[in-house]
């Protein structure tokens, strides 16, 4: 890995401390753009979407 | 984040990748975006130095700007975008025969870099454009308060020129409103290369201005060191172009892009590339002296040949002239 790739671990790293302590306010990630569509759609709020290599 | 409707995705490989269009080098990329396909920001890239564009603020803030804009939009305040073409991996052929076809995961560098290599096959290729993304803003003079978000810390060069100061905060690049570093970045790489100017728009004490900003010569460059793309050609040593002076005292032509190597990459002799030392002068690439681009040696060869070919330097080298050839290689994607 190059030094400049610590960035996004780093950051990743960082997500949770956006949520509060409570299970309710816990990062959820769904993994289908399309079932984010539908939820965006019931629940009226924007989407937060990340490009993610897993391999 | 309770606030969003948060969704990670793994795989591109039915991604509409027109619609979420992006450097695929960044290291970090997220969009912010409705249920109508209406993307509201984009934050992400890719930064060398500790001096980095990212961090947990300026996300936050992103974060709180995102829901701003969401509120405008339903409220009817925000104008609809046009949604740009689609575009799916399966439509890239070199991408569906070395990666889906195999089974293999589509990682986000190899869309562009297919591409780029269809673009080189149809003579489509531009590499100041597909090659050179992501042009840096310091180049521009531009250093940002990075957890303020736009905020101009420190104003030089071209920018300093057109008016720009420090506590400015940039709102809009070419008459597109921008929110993050991501969103710069992004608008930035969409000016035309050949541009001589951009048009930034900032905020002073709430009071909208447009600066018309000079674009410095080269403006456009930045490291490829990182990236995998198989068309650009690696030449495995740097110069620094000689100045007007060297350049009479030589008897080299004073807009010639003649060079003083002053660093060889170990993996040159590997790889069999070429036997340059540092301190040849490189004056010469194929009999060509002069470009109206590039202005070092290695510039030239980026530019004007393709990844594998062979080419002859004209050198000088303790005084003497002498020829040398040295093959330029592509890289491999794999990692």
């Amino acid at each position: 890995m190059q030094p400049r790739n610590f960035i996004l671990p780093a950051l990743l790293a960082c997500l949770p401390a956006l949520a509060q302590d409570s299970p309710e306010d816990r990062i959820y990630w769904l993994k289908s753009y399309s079932e984010a569509i539908r939820e965006a759609q019931q629940t009226q709020k924007p989407i937060f979407l990340e490009f993610r290599c897993e391999a | 984040m309770s606030q969003y409707v948060c969704v990670r995705i793994p795989r591109l490989d039915d991604i509409d990748i027109g619609l979420f269009d992006y450097d695929r080098n960044n290291t970090l990329y997220f969009f912010i975006l409705n249920a109508d396909d209406q993307i509201y920001m984009r934050y992400g890239g890719r930064d060398a130095s500790t001096d980095t564009y990212l961090n947990l603020s300026s996300l936050e803030l992103a974060l709180e700007q995102g829901l701003e804009l969401h509120r405008r939009y339903q409220r009817g305040d925000l104008p609809r975008q046009e949604r740009p073409q689609p575009l799916f991996p399966r439509q890239i052929p070199l991408l569906v025969e070395r990666t889906i076809a195999r089974n293999q995961c589509v990682e986000c560098h190899l869309i562009g870099d297919y591409q780029n290599i269809h673009r080189e096959r149809d003579g489509t290729l531009d590499k100041l454009t597909h090659l050179y993304r992501s042009p840096d803003l310091q180049t521009l003079g531009i250093f940002l308060d990075v957890p303020k978000g736009l905020v101009v810390k420190e104003a030089r060069g071209a920018v300093q020129e057109a008016g720009m100061k420090p506590g400015d905060r940039i709102t809009g690049w070419n008459g597109t409103p921008v929110w993050t570093f991501g969103d710069v970045q992004y608008y930035y790489d969409k000016v035309n290369r050949r541009a001589d100017r951009v048009r930034i728009a900032v905020a002073r004490g709430g009071e909208p201005l447009e600066l018309a900003v000079k674009l410095p010569p080269r403006w456009w460059w930045t490291d490829l060191g990182f990236r995998q793309s198989s068309v650009d050609p690696r030449v495995y040593f740097e110069s620094r172009p000689l100045t007007d002076p060297e350049k009479r005292e030589l008897g080299l032509q004073a807009g010639g892009f003649a060079g003083r190597v002053t660093s060889i990459d170990s993996v040159a002799a590997m790889l069999n590339s070429h036997e340059l030392r540092v301190g040849d002068i490189v004056c010469a690439v194929d009999g060509v002296e002069r470009d109206e681009v590039a202005h070092t040696p290695e510039l030239f060869i980026k530019l004007r040949k393709t990844a594998g070919q062979t080419v002859t330097l004209d050198l000088i080298r303790d005084g003497k002239r002498i020829q040398m050839p040295l093959k330029t290689l592509s890289m491999s994607f794999r990692k």
